[in-house]
């Protein structure tokens, strides 16, 4: 028995040695997730918490916009809607129908998904530019109608939830905190092997054949509406899946943030800052986003100048983004090792 | 022609629905419609010359600038900057000379400020389009950091660039209306005719119809960006001057919503089309003004009603009125 538990947990070892210890940027990636996971131990203030775990929500959210993006080529700027939709029912259910969250929040995202599908059949006619234009428009037309609904939905302030629906109510509030952050902090993980595991799969390559030529995959006889129909409902139930919570962390759902202008172009900077296509990239791109917003904290009249300065540097020098670009060296460095290792062989 | 019709099946619609829901005596509902008539009229004037400085760095360059609001609210800046500067005092009134001299000069230094953010931004991305409209987002970012921490607490005022009005058909309007109206229309001839006519628009034709040809033609693309660019930021500039609330501060971060206008218009007319936009602008305008004349209750829905006829009229035609039509790839 304790044999066999053995050699499961030695078989286990050596794939994940051989899967992440040997790949340098997988190795990288798992550094990083370490660092993450060990980061409340280092009894940090409760607003650097709070900060990282926003972070996390809005890795979700860019990692869910690159899917549909980076993989299959059309440009939504409006993906706030979807954010600010899972964010507004998900509280709207547990307010006033009393429902726990964890069936407001799946609800929220296959509602989110299925919105997805019949906006998708309109949306498809429109190609391009039309289409990244179109889209921004959703999210603002359904802000203006929230604002103005102000019994049910709390206009200008959104809905505001009691601490008893935040998404683990503990008795004390740094506990709290580093309970949201390691349940926020393992969804992120999952939702991002999904989505990476999703954008390689056999779909995934699907997706990219649409953004390399759709012409050429529709005659190679894929059905095109059918798969872009369905990169907007995953993109859609992630992109929600943040949405809900963040509504539930911070408590209210103001529509001005999360339908908001800003909100919607939040993952299309995390994502090429990052390196679009990839779903590591929005991630590393969010992370950097947020820390670059605060460390320059300092000087509170110059930061949002300074930092996105820097962000434009960052997109110039690197166009193909951060994250891509460490891999890509990382690759190189590797193949360098092996080959070197070759030739001393010889 | 379906231009035509829908426009006036929208008109249609609008009028119906609030003879139902607010049914007033005919005296006043053509008083209104006077109303809607001009001053739908006056702001589509402006909103076209808003949104043809955004058509036409898509049209020539491909280039989707997210920074065309900035330029907007860069230009009311602009203005108040040069006013103060050039010696305007709220309590003698500006000579016209004077409030020209500020106009002009705006419109130049932001023209100033495209070429800038084309030469260190865009240029260098030219060609990925998504890692375009993230930078420009950024410069617009940084721009209104600046506007912010410069001139948080300054109050500038913007005079009307006429005093006084007169009356048409019945309606009061202000002269700085009409010239607002007259001016614009003005510069979008002057546009066109130097599109149509001139060496330089002949060949901004020309790259946006195939820049490959078009470089092999000898033409420099890259100094016809920058001009285009320059063109589009100063007519963005005026638009802001010119939409300016009279007498009110320029207000903060007011780049989305002239940046979601443009797009509406622009979308709505068919991208990179200038007599699209011209349609498309004044469309906007009246929805707009039939909102805010017809439903005065619910005014803050204008841009939304804006919106929302965009989407229509794109489900419909996916490119736009004027745009080109979906072509077998």
């Amino acid at each position: 028995m304790i044999e066999m538990v053995g050699t499961f947990l030695r078989r286990i070892y050596s794939s994940f040695a051989t899967n992440v210890l040997d790949v340098p940027p997988r190795l990288l990636a798992f550094l990083l997730f370490l660092v993450l996971l060990f980061l409340p131990t280092a009894r940090l203030e409760e607003r650097i918490l709070r900060i990282v775990t926003i972070a996390c929500i809005y890795a979700i959210f860019a990692a869910s916009w690159d899917l549909l993006v980076g993989r299959t080529g059309q440009v939504s700027l409006g993906h706030a809607l979807f954010f600010g939709i899972g964010a507004y029912l998900s509280a709207f259910l547990s307010k006033f129908y009393g429902l726990p969250i964890w069936a407001t929040i799946p609800l929220s995202m296959l509602f989110c998904a299925l919105v997805a599908v019949l906006l998708g059949f309109p949306c498809l006619r429109v190609k391009g530019p039309y289409l990244t234009l179109v889209t921004l428009a959703f999210p603002l037309i359904l802000s203006v109608v929230l604002f103005s609904l102000e019994p049910p939905f709390g206009g200008e302030y959104g809905i505001s939830l009691s601490r008893a629906q935040s998404l683990l109510p503990l008795n004390a509030v740094y506990q709290q905190r580093v309970a949201e952050y390691y349940l926020i902090l393992f969804l992120l993980f999952v939702s991002a092997i999904t989505l990476y595991k999703i954008a390689n799969s056999k779909t995934g390559i699907v997706f990219i054949s649409i953004l390399d030529d759709e012409s050429a995959s529709k005659a190679s006889g894929i059905n095109i509406t059918k798969y872009k129909l369905l990169a907007w409902a995953i993109s859609a139930f992630f992109a929600s899946l943040a949405g809900t919570l963040y509504a539930h962390y911070i408590l209210t759902t103001p529509p001005t943030t999360v339908l908001g202008l800003t909100t919607s172009f939040y993952p299309v900077i995390m994502t090429i800052l990052g390196g679009i296509g990839t779903i590591y990239g929005p991630i590393a791109g969010a992370f950097t986003l947020w820390s670059l917003m605060e460390i320059f904290r300092f000087t509170e009249e110059l930061r949002a100048l300074i930092y996105i300065s820097i962000i434009i540097i960052f997109i110039l020098k690197w166009p193909k983004g951060i994250a891509k670009f460490v891999v890509e060296k990382l690759d190189e460095l590797t193949e360098k090792r092996e080959l070197h290792e070759g030739e001393k062989k010889k | 022609m379906i231009a035509v019709v829908a426009i006036v099946i929208a008109v249609a619609l609008v009028l119906t629905l609030w003879y139902y829901l607010s049914p007033v005596e005919p005296a006043t509902a053509i008083e209104k419609i006077k109303n809607l008539a001009i001053l739908g009229a006056i702001s589509g004037a402006v909103y076209a010359l808003l949104a043809l400085g955004f058509t036409l760095i898509y049209g020539v360059a491909d280039v989707v600038n997210m920074a065309h609001g900035a330029f907007y609210m860069l230009g009311a800046y602009a203005f108040s900057v040069f006013l103060t500067n050039l010696g305007y005092n709220s309590i003698t009134n500006p000579s016209s000379f004077l409030l020209f001299t500020a106009l002009i000069l705006a419109a130049l230094s932001i023209s100033l400020v495209g070429v800038l953010i084309y030469r260190l931004l865009i240029h260098p991305l030219m060609g990925d389009t998504l890692s375009v409209m993230v930078v420009t987002i950024g410069a617009t970012l940084v721009l209104q950091q600046v506007i912010l921490w410069r001139f948080h607490d300054v109050s500038m005022p913007v005079p009307k660039l006429l005093e006084g009005y007169t009356s048409l058909l019945g309606v009061k309007v202000f002269y700085h209306d009409l010239l607002k109206f007259a001016l614009s229309l003005g510069l979008i001839a002057i546009l066109w005719i130097f599109i149509e006519r001139s060496k330089i628009g002949g060949a901004m034709r020309a790259a946006a119809q195939d820049r490959e040809v078009a470089m092999l033609m000898g033409i420099n693309t890259g100094r016809l960006y920058m001009l285009t660019m320059a063109i589009s930021a100063s007519l963005a500039a005026i638009a802001g001057i010119l939409l300016n609330p009279p007498a009110a501060s320029p207000q903060l971060r007011e780049w989305t919503y002239p940046l979601v206008m443009s797009f509406a218009i622009v979308i709505l007319g068919g991208l990179g089309s200038i007599k699209g936009s011209l349609v498309g602008a004044f469309i906007i305008g009246y929805v707009e003004y039939s909102v805010r004349i017809f439903f005065p209750g619910m005014s803050f829905l204008q841009v939304a009603a804006a919106l929302i006829v965009m989407v229509l009229v794109l489900i419909f035609r996916p490119k736009g009125i004027f745009g080109k039509r979906v072509e077998a790839e």
